[in-house]
C-alpha cells in the first residue's frame, strides 16, 4: 500500500538540515547580489517604481482620498511585503523544476526547496527595508508603538507563504495551467490586498459585510499589521489579525499534506 | 550483521504516455476511482522486489536496459518514492546515479563541489579539508573556474565520482560510471572502490561489464522486467542473465 510518512520525523529532518537550508539561501543571495553589479538596485527597483507610479497618480494627478500621508511611506510599508509574497508565490511554482538536477540527486526532505524560496525572498525583503526607512526619514514619518508587531507580521506571512508554496510547487510541476492561472490570481490579489489603500478605507467606505469579507484575505490583516508601525490609525483590530493567523496556519497544514501526497508523483515527473 | 537496506515488496509505477494528462479532477476524485483510471495507463518499472543487504556487502545489479536497475538505485537513494511496499535504508546514501552527479551546468566546478558536498551534509571545514583531494582525484585542477557544462563527459564523470566517493555515507551507489572514464581513471576508480569496501561501506554497483561486477561484488541481483529474478552469488546472477539473453538472441534455439 501507499507509503506513509509521519509528520514529526519530517519536521525533525528539516531541522536537522537547517545548515543545508542556510547554504541554499546564501547561494541564492550570492547569485543575486554579488554576481551582478547592480544586484541590489535590481532587487529594490521594482517595488520602488511601482510605489513611485502610484504615488504620482494618486498624489500628483489626483487628490488622494485613500490611505494616509506621507503616502509614499504608506505605499512602501505594504509594497515591500507584497513584493516578498509575490516573489515567493511565483518562484515556488518553479522551486522543484528549476533545480531539478539537485532535487533528483539528493535525498533531502523536499520541503526544503520551498523553504529555501521563502527564505531567499525574505532576505531580499529585509534588504529592501532600508529604502522604507529612508523615505520615512525624508518625510518625517515616525514609528508608532505598533512597530513591536513587525515580527508577528513577518511570522504570519512566512507561515502563509510556506503553506501556499507547498501547495503551488507540486501542483505547478504537474499541471501546466497552474502557472497561467496564478498570473491572473496574483494580479487580482494585488488590488484586493491593502497596498494602494488601507483596510480602514474599506471599512469606512464599504463597511459591514463587505469589510468583514475583505479581511478573509490573510494579506489584509498582515499588511495592516506592518502598516500600523507608521500609521497607528490604520489598526484594524485583532479580528483581522486573528483571521490572518487562522488562514495562514490552515494554509500551512493543507500545504504540508498536499506536498506529501503529491511528492512521489512529482519526483517521477521532474 | 545488521541489515542496512531492507526492501519488502517494493514497487513503483510510471505513466505509460509521456504527456502529463493529469487533470485537477483527478485530485478531487476518490481513491478507488483514481486507482482504476490510473491502472489502465501505467506500467510497473519494479514490482514485488524484496531483499535485504547487510553492512559491508557489495551488490551488483544485473539486467538489460530498461529492466529497472536505475529505478531501484533511485529508490534506495530516496530520490524516488515507492508506490508499493516498504524500503528501509539505515544511514545515508552517497548516490552517483545520474552520470553527472546532479551537478549544475551553470556553476563552476568549484561551486559545484561546494554545493553538492554541502547538500550531502558535509560541513564547510569538512569540504575545505577534502577539496584538494577531490580536485586531484578528478584531475580538474586547471578548470576549477570553468562552468560545469563546458566540461567533457569524461571530466564530468571524474568530478562526480570524486565528490560522491568522498562523502562519509555508509551506502554508496554507483551507476554505470566506470564505462565512461579512460583506462587510467578506471584504475583509480577501482582502487577507490576497493578502499571503500575495505572501509566497511556497502556498495551497489550497476554495470554491463561482467569483470567489474565480478571484481567487486559478492552478491548479484538480476532484474528482468521489473522483477527480481535472481538474488544470489554474483556469478549465478550473471549466469542467469546470460541464459536469458542467449535464449533470446541465439540464432538456433533448441527449445
Amino acid at each position: 500500500m501507499a507509503v506513509h510518512v509521519e509528520a514529526t520525523p519530517r519536521l525533525g529532518a528539516l531541522w536537522g538540515n537547517r545548515r543545508i537550508l542556510r547554504l541554499l539561501v546564501s547561494r541564492d543571495l550570492k547569485v543575486k547580489y554579488s554576481d551582478s553589479l547592480l544586484g541590489y538596485v535590481w532587487s529594490i527597483l521594482e517595488p520602488l517604481m511601482m510605489a513611485g507610479v502610484y504615488w504620482f497618480v494618486f498624489t500628483q494627478l489626483m487628490d488622494r482620498q485613500l490611505g494616509e500621508a506621507p503616502y509614499i511611506v504608506f505605499l512602501l510599508a505594504a509594497m515591500l511585503p507584497w513584493q516578498w509574497a509575490n516573489a515567493v508565490l511565483r518562484a515556488s511554482m518553479k522551486a522543484l523544476s528549476k533545480d531539478a538536477k539537485l532535487v533528483r540527486s539528493t535525498n533531502l526532505p523536499r520541503e526544503i526547496w520551498i523553504l529555501r524560496t521563502v527564505g531567499s525572498k525574505f532576505a531580499e525583503f529585509v534588504f529592501a527595508l532600508p529604502v522604507l526607512a529612508l523615505f520615512a526619514l525624508i518625510n518625517r514619518a515616525e514609528l508608532t508603538k505598533f512597530v513591536v508587531f513587525f515580527p508577528l507580521a513577518v511570522l504570519l506571512q512566512g507561515v502563509l507563504l510556506t503553506g501556499a508554496g507547498l501547495i503551488l510547487a507540486p501542483l505547478a510541476t504537474l499541471y501546466s495551467d497552474v502557472e497561467r492561472l496564478m498570473r491572473i490570481v496574483l494580479r487580482l490579489l494585488f488590488y484586493f490586498s491593502p497596498i494602494i489603500y488601507g483596510v480602514s478605507d474599506v471599512q469606512s467606505r464599504l463597511g459591514g459585510t463587505v469589510a468583514d469579507l475583505y479581511v478573509l484575505n490573510p494579506l489584509a490583516g498582515i499588511f495592516d499589521l506592518y502598516r500600523t508601525a507608521f500609521f497607528a490609525d490604520e489598526w484594524a483590530g485583532w479580528g483581522a489579525v486573528g483571521i490572518a493567523a487562522g488562514v495562514s496556519v490552515t494554509m500551512l497544514v493543507v500545504g504540508i499534506f498536499t506536498f506529501r501526497r503529491l511528492e512521489g508523483t512529482v519526483l517521477k515527473e521532474i | 550483521m545488521s541489515p542496512v537496506i531492507e526492501a519488502d515488496g517494493l514497487g513503483i509505477a510510471f505513466k505509460r504516455n509521456r504527456r502529463r494528462n493529469r487533470r485537477l479532477r483527478d485530485l478531487a476524485s476518490g481513491r478507488a476511482e483514481r486507482a482504476k483510471r490510473a491502472r489502465r495507463n501505467q506500467f510497473w518499472a519494479l514490482r514485488d522486489v524484496s531483499f535485504t543487504v547487510s553492512e559491508g556487502e557489495a551488490v551488483g545489479l544485473v539486467g538489460g536496459n530498461g529492466q529497472g536497475k536505475s529505478t531501484l538505485l533511485k529508490l534506495i537513494a530516496g530520490v524516488l518514492l515507492p508506490d508499493e511496499g516498504r524500503l528501509r535504508v539505515r544511514g545515508g546514501v552517497a548516490p552517483l546515479i545520474e552520470v553527472t552527479g546532479g551537478f549544475v551546468g551553470d556553476l563552476t566546478a568549484r561551486d559545484n563541489i561546494w554545493l553538492t558536498a554541502g547538500l550531502h551534509g558535509l560541513s564547510k571545514p569538512e569540504i575545505a579539508a577534502r577539496f584538494d583531494e577531490i580536485v586531484d582525484f578528478a584531475e580538474v585542477g586547471d578548470f576549477l573556474d570553468t562552468p560545469f557544462r563546458h566540461f567533457s563527459s569524461g571530466m564530468k564523470v571524474r568530478l562526480g565520482f570524486a565528490v560522491i566517493t568522498t562523502l562519509d555515507e555508509p551506502v554508496v551507489l554507483v551507476d554505470e560510471v566506470l564505462a565512461v572514464g579512460d583506462r587510467a581513471f578506471r584504475e583509480k576508480c577501482y582502487k577507490r572502490m576497493g578502499d571503500l569496501l575495505s572501509g566497511g561501506r556497502t556498495l551497489f554497483l550497476v554495470s554491463h561489464n561482467e569483470n567489474d561486477l565480478r571484481r567487486f561484488c559478492t552478491r548479484g541481483l538480476y532484474l528482468r522486467a521489473g522483477s527480481l529474478v535472481t538474488d544470489g552469488p554474483v556469478e549465478d546472477a550473471l549466469e542467469r542473465y546470460r541464459e536469458d539473453t542467449g535464449r533470446r538472441r541465439g540464432p538456433k534455439s533448441t527449445e
